[in-house]
């Protein structure tokens, strides 16, 4: 587990750079039915940074990241408390559509999940239903989304072929691209390469490399190596609160919590 | 001991297994049979004249019952495609469980009730109690409601089966649920849906009981008018036809049941065509 | 609107399309679209739901007089007959009134229902069942498909086909060859005792109704049968079963609840079934059946042929009566279905227990 320590290095010196918050968590809790999945979790993410969640499985990272752009409105019987400002604006305040919410913070799943549709359609679907018809302002938010996500030059001969058609790790950039084609403000990842291959991984934490110029990125990992390699700042959950959460250099090498420790040296399953 | 329970197993299970065999093949048999039996006789009596005249009488052609059949299968279906689709939609998208529950529920209770009892309800209510008479939209209506638990249920189903993260990608982009439903949850449910169209136009094609007394019975093609005139359709000339003493009558009640056939033989087809073509087409993962 | 619905990153124009495209979004986005599309399934679904509760008001309405008219005779009575339409005065029971003579007893036709219904069960579930398993473990899987493609063609032929079939082929064979011959020589057994009949009868409908079903349920118990029981079979096998232990004793169990339900769907239709019944059953009235190939008459049959005949009645009282009897036969289908469920979820609860 040293190995982690020592990757560390490089990010740290971008992590001292003062930055504006993005998002701010305030007091979050919640529930699914009695279950109190996160408890009082607060947490600040600031513009143009990568933000990773590490904890062991079920310790609800995932949970806490869906809460960050109201998915959970869909999730019969589940309730969430506290606040989550965007830009200082609470996103669960009354009278907020979670529609803007969504157009504002993109989210990428865990497995690739295009929709069966053309490679064409995938990446203008939001654009298409936010209502733009044009098809040469399409084209254009296509060609860029996927120059962005690395992945114009593989697929820009068959556009119009399945979406399903693409490898594992294709489909993953073009969810990336189908996200980013609603040009959002922060974008959430959750488990975005845990069912990729290494290569297909490493494209994709390249990516999250060149994406936070432009975007704040929010990615939960189950490998702390990966929240090592890619992330400025480090959360870590535990039984659905937040240990502690720093710079990513801090929480890998000097941990305030002992928590913290024995996870990252691997006394935690 | 031991040797002697086995072989003796080993012997049931041959028996077994050959009486299972026998009774396929004993059913495919009859089912040959029956196709043999009505290709035979409807074939020959499927003269041209049939496809081109009216019934006249207890002989002529069939071309009013072939027109009236497919008025009254389509119009029954233009009626249950916005009901039934919509039915299932609601139920998967929009509905909280208890609600949900009871629609399936009734869906469940209408695909146990006898189609002579849809038939009858309907003559009660529309044909004497609205005095429509004997009418098209009277058996369109009839066959609707009895293709409509096949319909929903499909529908209900292939909806259901939708998975939650094509959903949940829609959602994360921006759309509302009701654009979900139509812009992802839809077209992958296609196949499904279409299934259980198709399973409900057969059904309806070969209906009979809930005709009778609804649409009624006439020589002529259909005049289109909603109410107030019968229409004509193949599974009666079948019924009546083969029951009159006429050698004219019988083979157009042959003809009819070969078409019947064909109908309904090419209906599955063309679906599982479809749905196999459509599937393969999409849904690679 | 909020500042989340106006506040953009900075750097990202007014004009930009995606800013424009959010304050007039595509159709169905708009919320009171939303909200139109909701309350449109909704509606649709409030009818696909009140369509069974329609069909059971509707005929209770109109039977009401026959209801009042016949009280329990309608169940209980054997005699069924519109009464003299050309003689003088009515008779009146509780207030409602029909022509002289006139008694609607269904009790010929509950029995007949029920009998040919049970029958053809008999035959036809372990037919099914023998089907089935043929079907799934012993037909080879290169024409596996053709096999299954002509169960469902079976299960799609109408059923004035069958009737057709029935009335031209079967019925003067049970009439002229099984009948007579069975009489004769195992007269001695009640089911076969008596006059042979024309072929028209309880046999006959029953043989038509179990070819009708067996195709459906086939289609049922093969899929729950491959859905739930391919790895019992095989764990049964590697313990050293013979291939048809593993049938009887690990696939069948575990297929209980499917084979339920298959039997159940069956049994509703074969009470309801109308057309081939009709053609093939011999419409007896006022007389039960004394050996099995003798004629009966079923509820669904009893309604489209009487109906003729129920028209000429000036005091409508027939029709009423005849729909009052497909008020019962409605009965008995939910009736069915609701134990049919009953079974099921009570099926289910013990597995959880186990």
């Amino acid at each position: 587990m040293s190995s982690i320590q020592d990757m560390i290095t490089m990010p740290s010196e971008s992590t001292d750079l003062p930055s504006v918050e993005k998002l701010a968590v305030e007091h979050l809790d919640v529930y699914y039915g009695a279950f109190q999945a996160i408890k009082d979790a607060s947490l600040s993410v600031g513009e143009n940074c990568v933000m990773a969640f590490i904890g062991p499985s079920g310790c609800g990272k995932s949970t806490f990241l869906r809460a960050l752009n109201r998915m959970h409105d869909l999730t019969p019987g589940a309730r969430v408390q506290g606040h989550v400002r965007l830009d200082g604006e609470d996103i669960y305040a009354t009278g907020t559509d979670p529609v803007f919410i969504r157009h504002r913070i993109g989210m990428v799943f865990q497995r690739p999940n295009p929709f069966p549709k053309s490679v064409f359609e995938n990446v203008v679907y939001g654009p298409r239903i936010h209502g733009i018809r044009n098809r040469k302002q399409l084209m254009d938010i296509c060609e860029r989304s996927l120059r962005r996500a690395a992945l114009w030059d593989e697929v820009k001969d068959r556009l119009d072929r399945s979406a399903l058609d693409l490898s594992g790790g294709q489909q993953q950039r073009l969810c990336i691209a189908r996200c980013l084609a609603v040009d959002p403000e922060v974008i959430l990842m959750d488990e975005p390469a845990s069912a990729l291959d290494p290569i297909a991984t490493s494209k994709i934490e390249d990516l999250i490399g060149v994406l936070k110029t432009d975007y704040t990125v929010v990615i939960v990992t189950h490998s702390m190596q990966q929240a090592a390699r890619i992330s400025d700042h480090t959360a870590f959950f535990l039984l659905g609160e937040i240990v502690e959460n720093g710079t990513t250099s801090s929480i890998f090498t000097k941990p305030k919590d002992q928590r913290t420790e024995d996870y990252i040296t691997g006394r935690y399953g | 001991m031991i040797l002697r329970r086995r072989r003796r197993a080993a012997i049931a299970s041959k028996l077994w297994w050959g009486a299972s065999l026998l009774a396929l093949f004993a059913v495919i048999a009859v089912l040959l049979s029956i196709f043999w039996f009505v290709a035979a006789r409807g074939f020959p009596a499927l003269r041209p004249a049939i496809l081109t005249t009216v019934t006249a009488g207890t002989s002529g052609g069939l071309l009013n019952a072939i027109a009236g059949t497919f008025l009254l299968v389509i119009s029954g279906m233009v009626m249950v495609a916005i009901v039934g689709l919509g039915t299932a939609v609601w139920m998967v998208e929009f509905a909280s469980s208890r609600p949900r529950a009871l629609v399936r529920f009734a869906i469940d209770v209408l695909f146990g009730v006898p189609s002579i009892v849809v038939g009858y309800s309907l003559y009660v209510a529309l044909v004497e109690g609205l005095g429509w008479g004997f009418s098209l939209v009277a058996g369109a209506l009839a066959l609707a409601i009895i293709m409509l638990p096949y319909v929903v249920r499909n529908a209900d189903l292939a909806l259901s089966a939708v998975p939650r993260d094509l959903r949940e990608a829609a959602i994360a982009l921006g759309a509302r649920q009701a654009t979900a439903a139509v812009s992802v949850a839809l077209p992958w449910a296609v196949p499904g849906i279409l299934t259980g169209f198709l399973i409900a136009t057969g059904i309806a094609v070969g209906e009979t009981a809930p005709l009778i007394y609804t649409a009624g019975w006439s020589n002529f093609l259909p005049s289109f008018a909603p109410t107030h005139s019968p229409v004509g359709y193949l599974t009666y000339v079948v019924w009546t036809f083969i029951s009159l003493p006429f050698t004219a009558s019988h083979e157009l009640a042959y003809a009819a049941a070969v078409l019947l056939m064909l109908i309904i033989f090419v209906t599955n087809l063309a679906s599982r065509t479809f749905v196999e073509y459509y599937a393969q087409k999409t849904h690679r993962r | 609107m909020t500042s989340i619905e106006r506040g953009r990153r900075s750097g990202v124009s007014p004009e930009d399309p995606l800013v424009k495209g959010l304050a007039r979004a595509w159709g169905l986005q708009r919320p009171w679209a939303q909200l139109i599309f909701k309350l449109g399934t909704g509606t649709t679904a409030v009818l696909s739901a009140l369509v069974v509760v329609l069909i059971c008001v509707f005929l209770t309405v109109f039977a009401w007089p026959a209801i009042r008219f016949n009280g329990w005779n309608i169940l209980t009575g054997t005699i069924w007959n519109i009464g003299n339409q050309y003689g003088s005065g009515s008779i009146t029971h509780n207030g409602y009134s029909a022509e002289p003579g006139a008694q609607f007893g269904g009790l010929v036709f509950i029995f007949g229902t029920l009998a040919t219904a049970t029958v053809a069960m008999i035959a036809a579930v372990p037919l099914a069942f023998l089907v089935s398993v043929a079907l799934v473990y012993r037909v080879p899987a290169r024409i596996r498909p053709l096999a299954n493609a002509l169960v469902e063609l079976m299960a799609g032929v109408p059923s004035v086909v069958y009737g057709l079939w029935g009335m031209v082929v079967l019925v003067p064979w049970i009439g002229t060859k099984l009948a007579p011959a069975a009489t004769a020589h195992l007269g001695f057994l009640p089911i076969f005792h008596g006059d042979a009949g024309s072929g028209n009868g309880l046999l006959a409908a029953s043989t038509i109704i179990a070819l009708m079903v067996i195709p459906i349920m086939v289609a049922t118990i093969r899929d729950v049968i491959n859905a739930q029981a391919t790895s019992v079979y095989e764990a049964s096998m590697a313990l050293g079963s013979t291939s048809w232990q593993a049938v009887t004793r690990a696939v069948l169990p575990s297929v209980r609840n499917g084979m339920i339900a298959a039997i159940m769907v069956a049994f509703g239709r074969a009470l309801g079934e109308t057309m081939a019944v009709l053609m093939v059953c011999g419409a007896a009235i006022n007389t039960y059946p004394q050996n099995i190939f003798q004629s009966v008459n079923t509820l669904a049959a009893v309604i489209v042929s009487q109906l003729e005949s129920a028209l000429t009645d000036s005091s409508g009282m027939a029709q009423r009566s005849l729909a009052e009897l497909a008020v019962v036969l409605f009965a008995i289908t939910v009736v069915l279905n609701m134990l049919a469920r009953g079974i099921l979820r009570g099926a289910d609860r013990s597995q959880e227990a186990q």
